[in-house]
């Protein structure tokens, strides 16, 4: 039976292939919002000065949040806000249907307000299940004033029908 | 918008249009980006429990859009000294706002070339479901 | 101030302090605002696409749950902790105004580089008790003494 894609040597050849960076900004306001929109009433998440004399540099970005992609209608998408840029690597899958597959986040720093961070995203992997296609996305976060990687995240989407 | 210059204008003459039509999603980024979160505007069973008939535009929303009317129609060079609009009838999603404006009254004042306009949003059934007004400044050609 | 969970008391089979939830409409927009997604599947319940994927309502963001349980792993970490890494499946969906739960347990404890690591499961269960968002999280705790 013919599979729904076929997973090709060029494809995987294309895994690791970095983007451009794009610039990803941690405000006070953002991270607020995004606690807002996960219904945390942490203070380490809205009040300044309580994360201060916890030791943090600002208040801390929840986890999962990694900063906001710099926006411009003509670069970003409109529903999900990611940016299209040169680099990496464009599959043309046939599937309508997009659900979430799944989400991971390593840190080797904390994510404060007032961090600026510069992400890059590379294809990690492509399988084939059944009816389903899954694509992992890896973005590397590092931060633009000391280049150190603060974050990763690995992003799977399920592409369907 | 190309620039627009002060001696080309004339009272009573219309201001470019600008045709506004909010899906859902548009009233969501405008809660998202003016922080406003009342669910009329994108919860229906919400809206309908309050006496509406289904989910309704922001006025404020309404009063950004003819901010960006009057925004796009002086140009880079011109500026916007003053705005505001009243929320006199309900727009819903779905349905085309049209957002106009008149020159009332061309003048200068300490110096500065100034114009009075008539702005407004207007429904499909012709009603200005927010008039206002607004006062901008537009440059001489050189 | 922020409670602290040391290395020294925690042990392998430990229950994470569990919460559950149930957002409306407004939490779910608020989630749009927050993380950008403004996919219409989580608020608009004329959605075409809802009707094309034979669900009933909106459906909660999958990043909405990952989020959750990172408040459960943040918490459980403590401001002397750091969460290393977590991470989840979207198994199944969660519907809108449907109680989910969040929980987790510690599998395993054990220093590594000189770090004293929690291994968790973590995961959201719907009111069936299906896990819908299984996962598994790190965390680094600080030593008492």
């Amino acid at each position: 039976m013919a599979e729904v894609f076929e997973v090709t040597d060029e494809i995987k050849a294309q895994y690791g292939k970095e983007t451009d960076p794009w610039v990803y900004e941690v405000t006070t306001t953002s991270v607020r919002m995004y606690a807002r929109g996960i219904g945390s009433t942490d203070p380490l998440h809205y009040d300044v000065d309580y994360a201060k004399s916890q030791g943090f540099r600002s208040i801390v970005a929840p986890m999962g949040y990694v900063g906001t992609p710099v926006f411009h209608p003509d670069t970003n998408d409109g529903t999900f806000g990611f940016p299209r840029r040169a680099g990496g690597t464009r599959l043309n899958l046939p599937m309508k249907g997009l659900l979430d597959g799944g989400t991971e986040t390593e840190y080797l720093d904390y994510i404060c307000a007032g961090d600026t961070l510069l992400e890059t995203s590379h294809l990690a992997e492509v399988k084939v299940r059944g009816n389903m296609v899954f694509v992992t996305n890896e973005s590397v976060f590092k931060d633009r004033a000391s280049g150190k990687v603060v974050a990763r995240q690995r992003l799977t989407s399920i592409h369907i029908g | 918008m190309p620039q627009i210059y002060f001696e080309d204008i004339q009272e009573g003459q219309e201001i470019s249009e600008l045709k506004k039509n909010c899906s859902t999603q548009q009233l969501v980024l405008w809660a998202a980006g003016s922080g406003d979160f009342y669910q009329i505007h994108y919860d229906k069973d919400f809206a309908q429990g309050t006496g509406l008939p289904g989910l309704i535009v922001h006025g404020a929303l309404k009063h950004a859009f003819l901010g960006q009317l009057v925004h796009d129609w002086i140009g880079p060079a011109g500026r916007i000294r003053k705005f505001g609009c009243s929320y006199r009838g309900m727009d819903y999603p779905g349905q085309d706002i049209r957002c106009r404006g008149v020159v009332k009254k061309k003048y200068t004042e300490n110096g500065m070339n100034l114009l009075d306009l008539d702005v407004w949003t207007e429904n499909p059934e012709g009603k200005k479901t927010s008039p206002g007004t607004a006062t901008v400044t537009l440059p001489n050609r050189q | 101030m922020a409670e602290q969970t040391y290395f020294e008391d925690v042990k392998e089979g430990q229950d994470l302090p569990e919460f559950t939830i149930a957002p409306d409409k407004q939490q779910l927009v608020k989630f749009a605002a927050g993380s950008g997604d403004f996919n219409p599947l989580h608020f608009d319940e004329k959605f075409p696409m809802l009707q094309a994927m034979g669900i009933s309502d909106n459906i909660v963001h999958g990043r909405f749950k990952y989020a959750q349980v990172g408040r459960l792993v943040f918490a459980f970490a403590g401001p002397k902790g750091r969460v290393k890494k977590f991470g989840v499946s979207y198994r199944g969906m969660d519907l809108i105004r449907k109680p989910i739960t969040v929980k987790g347990v510690v599998t395993a404890t054990k220093k590594e580089g000189g770090e004293n690591l929690v291994e968790l499961d973590i995961w959201t269960e719907d009111a069936d008790g299906k896990k819908t968002t299984p996962g598994t999280a790190t965390v680094a705790l600080p030593l008492k003494g």
